[in-house]
């Protein structure tokens, strides 16, 4: 199964490579890269998907340097990360046969060359068992998602590309570091070496600590969120869903490994559990809030990964509580959970950012509020979407209802077993649960509603005609996934359990019992498949005699609807900024904290400036440019934009913001000594990492 | 045996439900003094627009004519799946609060979406606000019955009903609080006043309805009065589990549904003085009031937590 793994990266090298020489031929270059990629995760789905079941596999080679030897190791969690992002990656090649067109001028090469080593470096990073390659593979994957991002070349993307950048090296640094911190005890730089030591409790804990903020911003978590909604919808949409989908999965992967693997011989403690769940509950409440303020379909989308990041980070932080405080059923449900909800986010993530590239690809925009009625011009993406959108609103018997109840299952029974302050912290984790999931609901009601009902309010969205073969396969194909992991859940479940099971070396607890997934903690049970068939038959039942009743009455068509006595006009259509009006009247607060925390951070952004800056230095403020609506924005949106009712994109956070500028004046503190640009200063940042990682080796 | 219980709740709300909403209105009648319609209109106004031609408006298309089937038929899903009849859940798959509280999503999804669908202006402003209201309603729900699977130690709503019922959930007052928490989440779920006038098309739970006619509309109609005793059922069933039946026997099964349908005609009377006894609010200072719910429902946390 290593071997298909191996067979499925050689595969995208040479696919890269050939995409890139065919360059100028563009369509052969486009086919070439798009059917290659297909192959190569083909043989990555099966290799992972049959490391799901063996046992796990280590192969090491010598490398050039003693710290470098290039250690593989295969187990089911990372069997479980390959077979993920190779679906996915399916997904987006397939999509990318046709949606790629567009992107003739663009340089079609470069985005075969750099979507394929993209891939191939997300699965080199799960895969490498050493914690040189494993920066080495994280930076290439960092980079290759870079180039991809800033492909357009406008502005935004620009921006957004170097926000992402930036925030990319500061979660590199942090994971260095944690690393660091270990190899020091360990005496090696090999994943095996860290396994087999007992670290000091302190020592655990920074290394924790650093691999899961260092992780987190890799994987978009509040408060390293900022990045993620400008730089994932700057990519083209199927990478866009790949990154969203596959990416960000790889810092819930790097938070599993260093906790329950590297850290494995030390033990957990209980306080990482509740680190973990307070994050967890602060970006799932927050990520959603802010989808709702958003009117760019990907940028909302790209909101909703921030949100269901923190959905898995709950799980896997009741996991990590479960494993610390050796509750075995605890750890079980928890990573059962977070593992389901990871599989399915990446499903339904991918899904939905294909439907808006499909929205994107026929009319030329992704601003919902002059979209409208595309429901009738593309039955198909709207069916798809609609399907997703009901997914991730966790509604059953849909594949996020299932990880969600997990989920929830795991919160309360990790309750029923903890102290008063543990209580208090998962019932707030539940309450934060609920709300989210009701503002998902009133978001997704939003976004596809908005998108693709009612009548079409701009010409462009009359226009619209439904997508290609190739790229309407992609979706159905994900839609059939997130089904599947909806009613197929007796099925997925034990194999997702076993891999909980496998991580904390506990005995598996049985998670489900003939036809229904059970909850032992919490003695309960539910069956999205009886389910399924018992709301197939009731509401069937109701709509045959409803149809009936019809049929004998009749049907009379009138073109405009009812405006309760009102000239019908195009105009009294909901709006997605009508939605975030009525949002923003109640959640106001949580809209306020990003206020105060932007200035607060622009302050002390502008106070680094001076302390960095020498006085000829004319000031430069990382400050963003005010919501250009553009040329796609209707008059009607621009009039609300004036009014302040629609919502202005938003500021990069507090952090980033910070970050940026002291990026900015570091850069041209520099620039006395070197050209002054950014690029400079990240390979400062890997040269030094390397020199002092091979120093602590040659000291040894 | 107990699939039939499940499917006899199910047509025994579904039948109820327009006697109920008929006789709500007779006692708002009786309230202001009026003699008012007969307690069975809303059985003549269903089977009246049930033979009348529907109009297809605007631009409206599938997830319209969906969602009333949808609606109806996942409400009469839910009331076969709660303990009312017997303190057990009928069909324990369907008496998870996870379960309950997320299924009730789905009608509520498409109901909004419907409204949307419908391209008009009170039934997508009616139909946003419905979704509001379950953003603020939900967690104070949900908090409510996370206290209680700790007091109870299980999500299943059958155990619950069971351990209130012999008098055994721990601690007992965090428990009654929770049971008035609850009593005012279900109540502002049930869309009645001071918030919502369910009956008037510029409101939230009606004015979706604004773009229907016909058939459609009957079912919607009847949904929306399922739903709401379904809401009423959900208290009933956990705090007032008293007297529902205990063995299959037919006795006990008895005597469980009479005294269910009296235990929920009192909560119903309660909820309709209270509702002619109030002023019309702002549908903007609803927040007000639900974060008075959540600081009812948190303080039912902290009697748990301390143990009282």
């Amino acid at each position: 199964m290593l071997e298909l793994i191996v067979l499925s990266l050689g595969l995208s090298c040479v696919t890269a490579v050939a995409s890139l020489i065919l360059g100028k031929a563009r369509a052969a270059s486009k086919t070439v890269a798009c059917v290659g990629g297909m192959a190569a995760a083909v043989a990555g789905a099966a290799g992972g998907i049959m490391a799901l079941f063996g046992p796990a596999v280590y192969v090491s080679l010598p490398g050039p340097m003693p710290f470098t030897d290039f250690t593989l190791l295969l187990n089911p969690l990372a069997g479980l990360l390959v077979a993920v992002i190779a679906v996915l990656a399916f997904a987006a090649w397939l999509y990318g046969l046709s949606y790629f067109d567009e992107y003739y001028d663009k340089g079609i090469g470069v985005i075969g060359f750099f979507m394929n080593l993209f891939i191939a470096s997300m699965d080199l990073v799960i895969l490498v068992d050493n914690a040189f390659w494993f920066l080495v593979f994280f930076e290439l994957m960092s980079l290759t998602s870079y180039v991809l991002v800033i492909i357009d070349q406008t502005e935004k993307s620009l921006r957004g590309g170097f926000l992402y950048l930036v925030m990319a090296h500061i979660g590199f640094l942090m994971i260095a570091l944690s690393f660091f911190t270990m190899a020091v005890s360990a005496g090696s730089l090999e994943f095996m070496d860290y396994r087999t030591c007992a670290f000091a409790p302190a020592t655990a804990t920074i290394a924790f600590v650093l691999a899961f903020f260092g992780f987190g911003a890799k994987a978009g978590m509040v408060p390293f969120h900022s990045w993620l909604p400008q730089a994932h919808p700057a990519a083209p949409s199927n990478v866009s869903a790949l990154m969203s989908g596959g990416m960000i999965k790889i810092g819930i992967f790097g938070m599993l490994k260093v906790c329950f693997d590297l850290l494995g011989a030390t033990g957990g403690q209980v306080g990482w559990g509740v680190l973990v769940i307070v994050i967890g509950a602060a970006s799932s409440v927050l990520g959603v809030v802010y989808a709702l303020g958003e009117h760019d379909l990907k940028s909302l989308l790209a909101y909703h990964s921030v949100e269901n990041i923190g959905i898995i980070l709950l799980g896997v932080g009741t996991g990590i509580y479960g494993w610390a405080a050796g509750l075995p059923w605890v750890a079980g449900i928890g990573l059962l959970a977070g593992l389901y909800h990871l599989v399915n986010h990446a499903m339904f993530k991918g899904l939905l950012f294909l439907g808006a590239g499909s929205v994107l690809h026929a009319t030329g925009t992704r601003n919902m509020e002059v979209l409208g009625g595309l429901a009738r011009l593309m039955p198909w993406t709207a069916a798809c979407f609609l399907v997703g959108s009901l997914a991730i609103s966790a509604i059953p018997p849909l594949n996020g209802f299932v990880s969600e109840w997990f989920t929830y299952q795991g919160l309360i029974g990790a309750a029923m077993e903890g102290d008063l302050f543990l209580r208090i912290v998962f019932a707030f984790a539940v309450v934060a649960l609920a709300i989210t999931g009701a503002l998902a609901v009133t978001c997704f009601v939003k976004a596809f509603g908005v998108t693709f009902l009612a009548a079409p309010r701009s010409q462009a969205a009359a226009d619209a005609h439904e997508s290609s073969a190739p790229m309407t396969a992609a979706m159905v194909l994900l839609t059939i996934a997130c089904v599947a992991l909806g009613l197929g859940a007796v099925a997925v479940t034990p194999v997702v359990n076993a891999i909980g099971a496998f991580l904390t070396l506990a005995p598996e607890l049985p998670a489900t019992a003939g036809l229904e997934l059970v909850s032992l903690g919490t003695a309960s049970v539910v069956s999205p498949l009886i389910l399924a068939v018992l709301m197939a038959v009731v509401i069937g039942a109701c709509a045959l005699v409803r149809n009936a009743a019809n049929r004998r009455a009749g049907f009379k068509e009138d073109p405009a609807p009812w405006q309760c006595g009102y000239e019908p006009d195009l105009s009294m259509e909901v709006l997605a900024s009508t939605v975030g009006a009525n949002v923003r009247a109640f959640m106001g607060p949580l809209y306020g904290i990003r206020h105060a925390v932007n200035r607060a951070g622009q302050a002390v952004a502008r106070l680094l400036e001076r302390a960095l800056s020498s006085p000829e230095d004319a000031p430069v403020s990382a400050a963003p440019a005010a919501a250009g609506a553009g040329a796609e924005g209707s008059s009607r949106y621009e009039r609300d934009l004036r009014h302040g009712i629609a919502p202005a994109e938003e500021a990069p956070s507090a952090l980033s913001t910070s970050v940026l500028s002291a990026v900015a004046s570091v850069g041209r503190w520099f620039s006395r000594l070197e050209s002054g640009d950014f690029r400079t200063y990240i390979v400062y940042i890997v040269g030094a990492l390397v020199f002092f990682l091979a120093l602590i080796i040659l000291v040894r | 045996m107990t699939v039939i219980i499940a499917v006899l709740q199910a047509v025994l709300l579904v039948a109820l439900a327009p006697l109920v909403s008929g006789i709500a209105r007779k006692i708002r009648a009786r309230m202001h003094s009026r003699t008012g319609a007969s307690v069975l209109q809303d059985y003549y106004d269903l089977a009246k627009l049930w033979h009348r031609c529907e109009v297809r408006e605007g631009p409206s298309g599938l997830v319209s004519r969906a969602m009333p089937a949808v609606y109806l038929g996942t409400m009469a899903l839910l009331a076969a799946g709660l303990p009312l009849i017997m303190q057990a859940c009928p069909v324990p798959l369907l008496g998870d609060i996870i379960t309950i509280l997320y299924l009730m999503a789905l009608p509520r999804f498409l109901f909004s979406l419907a409204s949307i669908d419908s391209g008009a202006a009170y039934p997508s402003i009616g139909g946003i606000r419905e979704l509001l209201v379950g953003v603020l309603v939900e967690p104070s729900l949900m908090l409510v019955l996370f206290v209680m699977a700790l007091a109870v130690g299980s999500t299943n709503v059958g155990v619950m009903a069971e351990a209130v019922g012999a008098l055994s959930a721990y601690p007992a007052v965090a428990v009654v609080v929770a049971g008035v928490a609850c009593a005012m989440a279900c109540y502002i779920e049930m869309g009645k006043l001071p918030f919502d006038l369910a009956e008037a098309e510029q409101e939230i739970q009606e004015g979706p309805l604004a773009a229907y006619s016909g058939p459609s509309l009957a079912m919607l109609k009847l949904g929306v009065s399922v739903k709401q005793l379904v809401v009423a059922s959900l208290f009933v069933a956990i705090f007032l589990p008293f007297g529902a039946a205990a063995s299959l026997a037919p006795a006990d099964l008895l005597l469980g549904l009479v005294t269910y349908l009296v235990k929920l005609a009192a909560v119903l009377l309660v909820a309709a003085v209270i509702e002619n006894s109030v002023m019309r609010v702002r549908y903007k200072l609803l927040g007000r009031y639900t974060w008075f719910v959540v600081g009812i429902a948190s303080l039912s946390l902290v009697f748990l937590v301390i143990g009282i």
